[in-house]
């Protein structure tokens, strides 16, 4: 029996593992993936993170793992399937039949990339469809691309892309960009950048590969022909394995303040997963501290040892 | 570790292999391809009576990716005799790396 199980190895998760570990209770990290660090691994320079100036995030991820790991923390590679709660304790289910037993939760899944939801993205996926520029980008110089999104990434993605392909066409659903001012105009002063606004995807076609994306704009449907599409079009939170037990938000973030209390008893919510006003790994690392505090405050209060 | 292997060599280290290739398509600064990265060091060592694994970065011998119609790092892709027997993309688990090679058989 764990007094936590933290779901998810990005920032909160392993600050929770530190916290906890510190604090002398039994817990343990459930990651998806292997060695993870959570997105932050994906970011190429974090330069908002005190103390640690110009660091990229695949070694900022790291440092935080590394950390939990010398004060001792655990991890099991494995997905929760399910997560029950019967006489105030929580028996969490892993794909392969085995099961774990805690008292308290901390619920630190994160988000993934949205879909599109077209016909031909899932298919293509990894044969031109793609949902990061900066591992896939050198697959297409001299070529023609989509990225579609009009926020930081989309926008930043497109920059990154003109320098390598041909062409880049900017698809995006709205009127005007999200994506901050710097951005935009480094795209305005791209002569390769080809801004197609208030279109929206309606398909990709291709056969082996991506051939053509197909657009609706202004009523009539057009196909462009690119080598690959580029998504970027924001996150949804992992909340789909809780949504039952807690109240989420409109967009799926589980509701919870900083002190990750949600509106089930003994599952704390911390991270990008919860809702708040600003997702980084500054405010992700204080969740999984508060987290932790807030699980000893309930284990004292409710359960006797 | 994995040999790198280029697009001058392809031909000799990959095609003209004696054993069964596994080339790894990779490119700089691809998060999966780090994560994967020790899991094919371990899969070199554990066959290394039966199977040839070596690495190809994408940002330097595009040509190769653009014969294969590699369009996504990573991606394993396993030759035999010369010839191109399966391929895999994406941060695969250990487990399905390891079937893969004993299809080869």
């Amino acid at each position: 029996m764990y007094d936590i199980v933290i779901i998810g190895s990005g920032p909160a998760g392993m600050s929770a593992a530190i916290y906890a570990q510190r604090a002398g209770l039994k817990a343990v990290v459930v990651e998806k993936e292997c060695l993870g660090t959570g997105k932050i691994a994906e970011s190429q320079r974090v330069d908002n993170y005190p103390g640690l100036f110009g660091e990229n995030g695949y070694d900022l991820g790291e440092r935080f793992r590394t950390h939990a790991e010398n004060l001792g923390a655990e991890f099991i590679e494995g997905k929760i399937i399910k997560i029950v709660r019967s006489n105030g304790e929580y028996t969490l289910q892993l794909d392969n039949d085995k099961a774990l037993a805690a008292k308290t939760v901390i619920y630190a899944a994160g988000t993934q990339c949205r879909k599109l939801g077209v016909v031909g993205e899932q298919e293509l996926l990894g044969r031109g469809v793609s949902y990061c520029a900066v591992c896939d980008g050198a697959f297409y110089k001299n070529k023609v691309v989509a990225v579609i999104g009009g926020g930081d990434t989309a926008l930043g993605d497109a920059v990154l892309l003109s320098g390598l392909a041909k062409k880049v066409y900017l698809i995006h659903r709205r009127d005007e960009f999200r994506a901050n001012k710097t951005l935009q105009n480094k795209v305005n002063g791209t002569k390769n950048i080809v801004p197609i606004l208030n279109a929206t995807v309606q398909k990709i076609n291709g056969k082996d590969h991506v051939e053509a994306v197909v657009i609706l704009q202004n009523g009539s449907e057009k196909a462009l022909a690119v080598d690959g599409v580029f998504v970027a079009i924001g996150s949804t939170p992992n909340s789909a394995l809780v949504k039952e037990l807690l109240n989420v938000d409109e967009n799926g973030y589980i509701v919870a303040d900083e002190t990750g209390v949600t509106s089930a008893d003994g599952i704390f919510a911390a991270g990008d997963v919860r809702t708040k006003k600003l997702r980084q790994v500054v405010t992700a690392a204080a969740d999984g501290a508060n987290c932790v505090l807030s699980a000893e405050e309930y284990l004292n209060k409710n359960i006797q040892c | 570790m994995p040999a790198r292997v280029n697009a001058e060599n392809f031909d000799t280290e990959v095609l003209k292999s004696d054993k069964p290739v596994l080339v790894d398509f990779y490119s700089d600064s691809c998060v999966p391809c780090k994560r994967l990265s020790p899991v094919l060091f371990q899969i070199e060592e554990e066959y290394a009576d039966s199977l040839k694994v070596v690495k190809l970065n994408i940002n330097f011998d595009s040509s190769v990716a653009e014969q294969y119609k590699v369009y996504a790092a990573p991606t394993v892709v396993f030759f035999k005799n010369g010839i191109e027997q399966t391929r895999l993309h994406g941060l695969v688990k250990k487990s399905e790396l390891t079937e893969a090679i004993e299809n080869l058989k």
